[in-house]
């Protein structure tokens, strides 16, 4: 088992040692069993119920980077959304399972982000404690940010700023900090008032320095031991708040769950189904689910997503912005507002609208996002035929039916479509013959080479059947003069138009299963295994009981004793070397 | 859910199914019969080339503000007998007659419609061969450097203007159509829109397919109905006694332009509309609208607004007053138009925002 390499250095700052500079060159994450960082059992009713699910699987410990948008919400959560953060997080690489926040356990730190977050924990320190201005309209932060008055402000005082760094510390942490760590803190903030003689800039020295703390940056999972399996390991208490609080509301905890888990309610069964209930209901929940759906639907390639304005004039970067909108603000609509079936969620005609998005579906909007459903007799139905999966599985000046089949089988099915060989000839669909007027044409002389032939059958005739959409996900009727034939199949399911591919993707059985298998991996932060299987088998089941709602199956994922349990590592393979001496 | 969708309903909205960017099963023009469109350029209907020389042989205006003053005042004088002198005049041109050369355009070329439907020897000839353009305001202002494309002041600003003041948002909608090639009986009528244009994927451009609800708070007045009829895919409409077309060309200072004989000539596609404004402007309504253009800018163009009045007296070519002095001059405008859905206020709305006026 391997341990976090997190080595902090107390370096002296422009304060004169004030506050910590959270310097690494490079600080690699990598699976972690965290031993340094056990904490005491907590309670010893945590007999899980036979009913919600397996208990002998559980999930390898991790250390894993916050996220851009989790540092965001995090600091949203505890200091306000006026503060600014700028954008101190780079995006993460996909992982192979199809999900970023999977590698987010693995990423390497080099010094320039480093300088970077530093930046950006200094000017939210600076905001969080100032004094604000009349004049341009800038609140004093620190009038309710900071709960006491010192009794000068140009010098110390070591029992407000204890109050500070005990309240803010602990949701930055996601953990209470000890007598000693408090003192530790306030001698930093005394320093610092002391040398700059302004009690808040000691404050906002000491609150850089959390911000940049390793332990605030990465959320990383301790363990205790198992006292419902002995031997065995589990999360401990704030582990487990920190889990259920990054899936269920991509954030920190708040007061309420950390009150869980420090009174150690929150290892009870009833009481995590408690904490889970109250997470559930609360506003916050929003964010985790959009954030999930954000992930697994790769909306994150709209950050470098361009069309172009020659061919596709309508499509400006307010669309494509609010392309990823409209589906996030339908499927949370959909699956938790509403608790609609998950399946259903390909063949609805409910969406959301806005001004500039209406202008590529060419129909009328009201100011602002307003509901709006798809008449009977459009093309339109299910997210599939969202401009965001059109144009986002498109080329940037034409529509690509290989794309959306691979899209569609990878991302909501779970299949794997190999690579093109790296010799591959593209010329038939990217310098097309004239006579060849439709992708559909285009790639037919494509498959011709058998070396193209074998993936473009499991990609093709599901992309065709969305030929109807143009790469900006325009409707269309006909291509270089020629009507569109948008027939297809789907693993055997055949059907004539865009409608139909939804229709069949509903029906697909691998649907419901690819998303328990995504979900899961993504609320304990790993890439799902073979171990897991009883765990899968079992969600499988529970969401299908339910009807395939959301609610149900992140219930069930948060309350199975997999979701706390620590499971050994696998082994390293043995190396397939033969040695001399062997 | 339901509830928007009334809501959407019950906007009276328009649509047309196109050969691109169809129509996402809200509608086509069968069943709706109606098409909006909203302005995003309008220019002044001037012929020019690339050559400027062919275009006026003597050279383009050379008196402006600078000009006249450096010649009247050359050793200066008091503020009030010099500057604001000259700047009064801005106000009350009839109080000094033209001092001044005016460079009139000679062209032969012109842009616009035969307004009175004769052809007379100071009618121009269109590009395509159309004998009897009346257009005597391209005389007075076609050798100008402010109103020549595209780096003239006027037609730079003045337009950008267009697109950004909301004055300026205005719609047509033509209802009745059979299709836009060809419809017997078409009414359009012009409104004032509330909502921003939507900006395209170059960013210069304005898209297609946006949604403008009608300004019924402010926009009341300058609702107007034209009858017309579409042939050949070009909407043609019978001319309205007194039309206007509001037009702000310096930030939102609110301008009108006030037509006599006012009429429509568009092309239309399911995309655009392009064509003309035309008819007789009303001399002293122009003139007002000009100089809301400041001094400095005015300076540009070397457009004394003193001595352009007289100017535009000289060649205003239609209905006399009781002096047998013409108080209108032909005109036109180019038309740029992107389709848009119209939406209407529904009962309630118009109830509340009546009430609040």
């Amino acid at each position: 088992m391997q341990s976090v390499e997190t080595r902090r250095i107390r370096s002296l700052g422009r304060f004169g040692g004030l506050f910590w500079t959270g310097l690494t060159t490079a600080l690699v994450l990598g699976i972690a069993g965290c031993a340094n960082y056990m904490t005491d059992q907590r309670s010893a009713d945590t007999q899980p119920a036979a009913d919600l699910g397996p208990v002998d699987v559980g999930s390898v410990p991790r250390a894993r980077f916050m996220t851009a948008q989790q540092y965001s919400n995090m600091i949203a959560d505890v200091f306000g959304s006026d503060i600014q953060i700028g954008t101190p997080i780079p995006p993460l690489m996909r992982a192979p399972d199809g999900l970023l926040s999977t590698t987010a356990g693995s990423v390497g730190i080099p010094g320039g982000q480093l300088m970077q977050l530093q930046r950006a924990a200094t000017s939210i320190a600076t905001q969080v404690v100032d004094k604000g201005d009349i004049g341009k309209e800038l609140p004093a932060h620190r009038s309710y940010l900071v709960p006491c008055k010192p009794k000068a402000d140009n010098a110390p005082d070591d029992a407000c700023a204890a109050k500070f760094i005990r309240s803010t510390g602990r949701l930055l942490f996601r953990r209470s900090l000890d007598d000693a760590q408090v003192a530790d803190w306030v001698g930093k903030a005394h320093q610092g008032a002391e040398h700059l003689k302004d009690f808040y800039a000691g404050l906002a020295g000491v609150l850089e320095g959390m911000l940049i703390d390793p332990m605030v940056l990465m959320v990383v999972d301790t363990t205790e031991p198992d006292p419902a399996r002995p031997g065995q390991r589990r999360l401990d208490a704030y582990s487990l708040a920190s889990r259920l609080s990054f899936f269920l509301w991509n954030s920190v905890p708040n007061d309420a769950v950390l009150k869980a888990a420090e009174s150690g309610e929150i290892q009870t069964p009833a009481g995590r189904a408690r904490v889970v209930e109250m997470m559930l209901s609360s506003p916050r929940v929003e964010h985790g689910v959009r954030a999930f759906f954000d992930d697994m639907l790769a909306y994150d390639k709209f950050d470098s997503l361009a069309k172009d304005g020659m061919v596709y004039s309508r499509e400006s970067g307010a669309v494509l912005k609010d392309a990823r909108e409209q589906t996030l603000r339908t499927a949370y609509d959909h699956l938790i507002v509403r608790n609609r079936d998950y399946r259903d969620l390909f063949t609805t005609r409910d969406t959301f609208m806005s001004p500039a998005l209406a202008s590529v579906y060419n129909v009328p909007a009201v100011p602002g996002w307003a509901p709006y459903a798809f008449p009977e007799d459009s093309p339109r139905a299910g997210i599939l035929n969202h401009v965001s999966f059109l144009a986002l599985h498109s080329h940037p000046g034409r529509s690509s039916p290989t794309l959306r089949g691979k899209a569609l089988r990878e991302t909501l099915l779970c299949q794997v479509v190999p690579p093109p060989p790296p010799n591959v000839d593209f010329s038939a669909v990217e310098d097309p013959d004239a006579n060849l007027h439709t992708a559909r044409e285009r790639l037919t002389a494509h498959r011709a080479n058998p070396v193209c032939a074998g993936c473009h059958k499991i990609t093709d005739p599901i992309g065709l059947a969305m030929e109807n959409f143009d790469g900006a996900g325009q409707y269309r009727t006909s291509e270089g003069g020629v009507t569109i034939d948008a027939s297809g199949s789907l693993d055997g399911k055949a059907f004539n138009n865009p409608q139909g591919l939804a229709q069949a993707l509903h029906d697909h059985p691998g649907l419901p299963t690819c998303l328990v298998k995504r979900m899961y991996g993504y609320g304990v932060g790993g890439m799902t295994t073979a171990v897991d299987k009883p765990q899968l088998e079992y969600l499988n089941k529970r969401f299908e009981a339910s009807g395939y709602r959301i609610p149900d199956l992140l219930r069930a994922i948060v309350l199975s004793p997999a979701f706390g349990n620590v499971a050994e590592p696998p082994a390293a393979p043995v190396p397939a070397i033969k040695t001399a001496a062997q | 859910m339901r509830h928007v969708t009334k809501t959407l309903a019950a906007l009276a909205v328009t649509s047309l199914t196109a050969s691109f960017a169809l129509a996402d099963g809200s509608g086509s023009i069968a069943d709706t019969r109606t098409i909006g469109y909203v302005t995003t350029d309008l220019h002044w209907a001037f012929h020019q080339t690339q050559d400027v020389d062919k275009d006026c042989p003597e050279g383009l205006a050379g008196y402006g503000p600078r000009e006249t003053f450096k010649e009247l005042y050359p050793n200066g004088g008091p503020v009030e007998k010099t500057q604001l002198a000259r700047e009064s005049l801005k106000f009350f041109p009839n109080d000094k007659p033209m001092q001044f050369p005016y460079i009139y355009s000679k062209a032969t070329l012109g842009v616009g419609v035969n307004l009175d439907g004769k052809v007379g020897p100071n009618d121009y000839v269109s590009a395509t061969g159309e004998q009897g353009i009346d257009n005597a305001l391209q005389k007075v202002l076609g050798c100008n450097a402010q109103f020549r494309r595209p780096e003239g002041q006027l037609q730079l600003f003045g337009n950008k203007f267009v697109r950004t003041s909301t004055w300026n948002r205005t719609l047509i909608e033509i209802t009745n159509v059979d299709s836009l090639t060809k419809s017997d009986n078409v009414t359009v009528t012009i409104y004032r829109g509330r909502d921003p244009v939507l900006l395209d994927a170059t960013g210069e451009g304005v898209a297609p397919g946006g949604t403008q609800r009608i300004d019924m708070r402010w926009g009341k007045p300058i609702i107007q109905h034209l009858k017309g009829k579409i042939v050949a895919g070009v909407l043609t409409t019978e001319p309205i006694k007194e039309g206007i077309y509001p037009w702000a060309i310096y930030n939102d200072v609110p301008t009108l332009l006030n037509w006599r004989d006012m009429r429509l000539q568009l092309k239309l596609t399911p995309e655009a509309a392009n064509g003309l404004i035309a008819g007789y402007m009303d001399v002293e309504s122009y003139y007002t609208w000009l100089t809301a253009w400041s001094t400095h800018h005015l300076s540009y163009g070397r457009l004394d607004p003193a001595e352009f009045y007289w100017a535009l007296r000289k060649m205003a070519d239609a209905y006399p007053n009781e002096k047998g002095e013409m108080t209108a001059i032909s005109s036109a405008l180019t038309l740029d138009m992107v389709q848009a859905f119209i939406s209407h206020p529904d009962a309630d709305q118009q109830q509340l925002s009546d009430a609040k006026h």
